[in-house]
């Protein structure tokens, strides 16, 4: 589903913020990318939906060279891939249905389709009953969760999460990671970029990890959590 | 998506970004207003302008000598050519009439053409051109004709001082046109620089259009949109004001400068024509503005 062949990625005057990365995910599967900040983790996930051009190599999202895609093409790429980040990127002025229903008016779903999407959605992530309030009435918790309705509402093949139990509690923390195991389960393939360790350990799946720009180890689950352990 | 449920969806974020930002939007459509409003005012100007031109231009007589061999029935025959010719209407001015006239104008003077054995003026005709051939060339040119013409012995008709009137009005013209382009420049750049200002406070929801698919195209509208609509309320709060000033303060100018003006002063000040360039005008500026505004907010 993703595969990057020899990719660098650097920055004018900058040492490289990503060197000769390889890396195969497959359709449907969960991973992990772990590093200290700095490591290139969100850069990686932002040159897999367009956000920045790899300088080098190749990457192919659902079987596409993306690093040669043309300009106009980007937008119908970031279709099939939802994006959940970190500092949630809500609309604080619309209601939690129209911040999950904006994808869906991107897409020209109609109208009374898009709703009926929102409401599956929303239920979903356990939100249909704050459909008419605003984001920042919510917690922060529910905020993500409205984050992850939203990049899901299209139902897009990939699922790309940058820290998004950042900002939250362990309580919540723990509520994002199983609706994210959820989606996976429903198919969707997850990237989920992290430096919290607990996570590793808890939910025991592939784990990537960046140093220095540089893949230095790509594990399964069992063996990732059994290493966080000791 | 349908083409319509498009259109509403640009029509429903346009308006919302109306309502996001009304003082910036208030500045844009009261820039394009003003900006058309003196533009209303010049077209205005540049009509009692051309009345006035009309005016003076009526005054410039052409008169044609006849030569004095000829006899009645020949001097009305002449007649009929120079009206034919030159599609003016030409009076009859006969050599003691036009005598008398000189001893008039000369005033003390006058009494020493009682001196002159005889009348040496000729029979001429006084003749009115129409006013589409009051300019220089047209004149140069009837002129020429009336001068080749049987039975007719010189021709006269200030040409000076009809190339001083019409350079008069072209300078003014130019002039009008110059900072007419300068306003239209200006008000480019403040719309641009508003509709930036608009733009700017929602280029999160810009971010979050274009991470989630969105085409440049589909950003765009709604803003281009928006341009459009400031173009259009501009234009009308100009025609009001237009309307305004011609029903308030129309009457009492035309009276103070009803001795210079022509007929045309009484006209209305806002026309369906001028209605409709200005209403073109003000889109054109809105959708200008928000052209250039909204190209350097969509690399993200």
């Amino acid at each position: 589903m993703i595969q990057f062949f020899h990719v660098y990625k650097a920055y004018p005057g900058d040492p490289p913020v990503l060197s000769d990365i390889n890396l195969n995910v497959e359709k449907g599967e969960f991973v992990f990318l772990t590093g200290p900040s700095g490591a290139g983790k969100t850069t990686l996930l932002k040159l897999i939906f367009c956000a920045e051009k790899a300088t080098k190599g190749q990457i192919l999202v659902g079987g596409r060279n993306i690093a040669r895609i043309r300009e106009s093409a980007v937008p119908y790429l970031r279709r099939n891939i939802g994006v959940v980040f970190q500092d949630f990127k809500l609309l604080p002025h619309r209601t939690v249905e129209d911040n999950v229903s904006f994808t869906l008016d991107v897409l020209g779903v109609p109208r009374a389709e898009a709703r009926e999407k929102v409401r599956r959605m929303l239920k979903l992530v356990g939100l249909e009953h704050k459909a008419d309030s605003f984001p920042l009435r919510l917690s922060g918790g529910e905020q993500q969760r409205v984050v992850i309705a939203r990049a899901l509402v299209n139902d897009p093949t990939i699922l790309l999460a940058d820290e998004p139990t950042g900002n939250l509690d362990p309580a919540l923390t723990v509520e994002i990671m199983d609706l994210l195991t959820q989606v996976n389960v429903r198919g969707t393939t997850v990237m989920v970029a992290t430096h919290d360790a607990t996570l590793l350990s808890r939910y025991q799946k592939r784990t990537v990890r960046l140093e220095r720009g540089q893949i230095v180890s790509d594990e399964d689950g069992v063996k990732a959590a059994r290493r966080m352990v000791v | 998506m349908s083409a319509l449920s498009k259109v509403v969806y640009f029509c429903r974020s346009a308006a919302v970004g109306l309502k996001q930002s009304p003082f910036v939007h208030f500045i844009a459509v009261t820039t394009i207003a003003i900006a058309l409003f003196s533009a209303g005012m010049a077209r205005g100007a540049a009509r009692v302008l051309d009345n006035l031109l009309a005016s003076l231009g009526g005054e410039v007589e052409v008169t044609v000598y006849l030569s004095p061999e000829l006899d009645a029935d020949e001097v009305h025959g002449v007649r009929a050519h120079v009206e034919t010719l030159s599609g003016g209407v030409a009076t009859l001015v006969s050599p003691e009439a036009a005598l008398s006239r000189l001893r008039t104008e000369l005033g003390d003077l006058g009494e020493a053409l009682a001196e002159l054995p005889e009348n040496p003026l000729p029979v001429s005709l006084e003749l009115r051109v129409p006013p589409e051939r009051r300019n220089p060339d047209a004149l140069q040119a009837l002129a020429r004709a009336l001068r080749d013409a049987p039975g007719v012995s010189g021709v006269d008709y200030g040409e000076a001082a009809v190339q001083r009137l019409s350079a008069i009005a072209r300078a003014l013209r130019f002039g009008a046109l110059v900072a007419f382009a300068v306003v239209l420049g200006a008000t480019v750049v403040i719309v641009a620089a508003t509709l930036q200002l608009a733009i700017y406070s929602r280029r999160g929801e810009i971010e979050i259009q274009k991470l989630v698919g969105a085409t440049d195209r589909f950003v765009k509208a709604p803003f281009l949109l928006e341009g459009l609509l400031q173009g259009v309320l501009g234009a009308a709060v100009a025609l009001f004001g237009l309307w305004a000033f011609g029903r308030v303060l129309g009457p009492t100018l035309g009276a103070l400068f009803a001795f210079l003006l022509g007929p045309g002063v009484a006209a209305p000040w806002v026309e369906p024509r001028l209605a409709l360039e200005l209403l073109c005008a003000g889109c054109g500026l809105g959708l200008g503005g928000s052209f250039v505004a909204v190209g350097r907010f969509l690399r993200v």
